[in-house]
């Protein structure tokens, strides 16, 4: 699992790519946890390059989101490819954690 | 059309073909299948005598091709197609298709050109003819290769794998223009392991199995309902992808790349592959508890063509509780992707007390 990290300002739009499944997941919620933790600013997590989330994946997300709101930041989805988005759907997850269609949305609404 | 009587090919002490023996009639289209190594494509390079035959013989009209001595002629009524395209690497696309007839059938160069290009047109790449095959994908490739042999005007084509050397992305546009020669009547043989396509465009199939046309018949027969054994463990094979899962360890990865290939292969939508991958991890997910017990689960995805169903077993043996059950908050998740991933969900208790869990998975 690949992540990149791009600061604009004090929002981090992180960029993971590939698959997360349940050993994926692990590294993809390490790495979110050490960028959310302690910050208040907003946090976008750009999905252009998620190709495949499982359930493990959608937990390492939800646990991201509140910790983000622990630290008094802001979490947010952006740019679901449609299979992936589907997921985020039937699980219910478009109900706990914002999703936008692009990241200037995400941007502009954090 | 072509009679070949109890034609054999040995290879040293290796004895390939052991006796196959069929009629082909104009028109037909027979394709062949079978495991590797059964002597398909051996068959194949013995009806125009890129191999020699060692036993038996071999008619066309009445003539017997095993004796002949003008082999090119031969080779210029049943003209074949390879899995590796073999195009001349030095000449543009429309000189791989003029160079044959202007040198062997005496047409002018002029008559080659108009022929060729009218074939580039027929398989769609009329806009390539001065390109040169390096400049072109696999898919094109091949194409390019069918017309070459279409402008040598053969009775019959031969074509041994035509897809198998390409990515599964460009099968289909040469399965394409292959249905379409079916279409128009030309007599073909082709050896191939594309059995959605061998089912739809064949008039006969020829399993062939231990040297010899093991089992033939129409598509219907060989697919759905084979009359003998070997024909049908080979049918249940390559419908069916099986695999053991014993350990908390397991590569996930290399198992959704299995299921990945399985689903290519039948060129399922992305869909039904995502579903299929996402089904088998939230089962595995579930599971882990007995899978960190010792316990080992047999997963099974079969693919039914006739009902366009992918169909996931698990076998869970006794002493597993039925994973469609949620039992806490972890399981539910996984359960809600399930249940909504899943035309339909069941589950039986085997006489063994094993637990047997179904699920036809959604495609679209």
């Amino acid at each position: 699992m690949e992540i990149t990290v791009e600061l604009r300002g004090d929002t981090k739009i992180l960029r993971p790519a590939g698959r997360l499944d349940f050993e994926s997941s692990k590294v993809f919620q390490a790495r979110v946890l050490d960028e959310v933790s302690g910050s208040a600013g907003l946090c976008v997590v750009d999905a252009t390059e998620l190709s495949y989330v499982s359930s493990a994946g959608l937990r390492a997300f939800l646990v991201a989101a509140r910790e983000a709101g622990r630290a008094g930041g802001s979490f947010s989805v952006c740019c679901l490819q449609p299979l992936v988005a589907e997921v985020f759907e039937l699980s219910g997850f478009k109900q706990i954690i914002p999703f936008h269609d692009d990241l200037e949305a995400a941007l502009n609404h954090g | 059309m072509i009679r070949i009587d109890n034609l054999g090919k040995r290879f040293g002490e290796l004895e390939v073909l052991k006796g196959v023996s069929t009629t082909i009639s104009k028109g037909e289209v027979i394709s062949i299948i079978g495991p590797s190594g059964c002597g398909k494509s051996t068959l194949l390079r013995c009806l125009n005598l890129l191999e020699q035959p060692t036993a038996g013989r071999i008619f066309v009209d009445d003539v017997e091709l095993t004796q002949s001595s003008d082999v090119p002629a031969l080779r210029q009524r049943m003209n074949m197609v390879f899995q590796n395209f073999n195009l001349f690497a030095h000449f543009t696309v429309l000189e791989n298709l003029t160079l044959g007839p202007v040198k062997l059938l005496k047409k002018s160069p002029a008559e080659a050109e108009e022929r060729a290009r009218a074939l580039l047109h027929m398989v769609g790449l009329a806009d390539r003819a001065d390109h040169l095959p390096h400049e072109l994908s696999g898919g094109q490739k091949q194409r390019v290769a069918i017309a070459r042999c279409l402008a040598m005007d053969p009775e019959v084509m031969l074509l041994d794998e035509p897809t198998s050397a390409l990515d599964p992305t460009m099968v289909s546009e040469v399965l394409a223009v292959i249905r379409n020669l079916a279409k128009r009547g030309l007599t073909m043989l082709i050896v191939t392991h594309e059995m959605d396509f061998a089912r739809d465009v064949s008039s006969r199939v020829f399993y062939m199995d231990e040297g010899r046309i093991y089992e033939e018949g129409p598509p219907g027969q060989i697919f759905d309902h084979p009359q003998r054994d070997r024909t049908k463990a080979f049918i249940h094979r390559i419908r069916t992808f099986q695999a053991v899962i014993d350990s908390p360890n397991v590569d996930i990865f290399a198992l959704h790349a299995d299921i990945g290939r399985f689903c290519d292969k039948h060129l399922l939508p992305p869909k039904a592959k995502h579903n299929a991958e996402l089904l088998v991890e939230e089962l595995i997910q579930i599971l882990m508890p007995d899978l960190m017990a010792g316990k080992a689960l047999g997963l099974t995805i079969d693919y039914s063509e006739s009902k366009r169903q992918l169909i996931l077993s698990l076998e869970l043996p006794p002493g597993v509780g039925n994973p469609l059950v949620a039992e806490d908050e972890f399981a539910e998740l996984s359960l809600r992707l399930i249940n909504n991933l899943a035309d339909s969900t069941g589950c039986e208790t085997l006489d063994s007390g094993a637990l047997k869990i179904e699920i036809r998975i959604k495609q679209a």
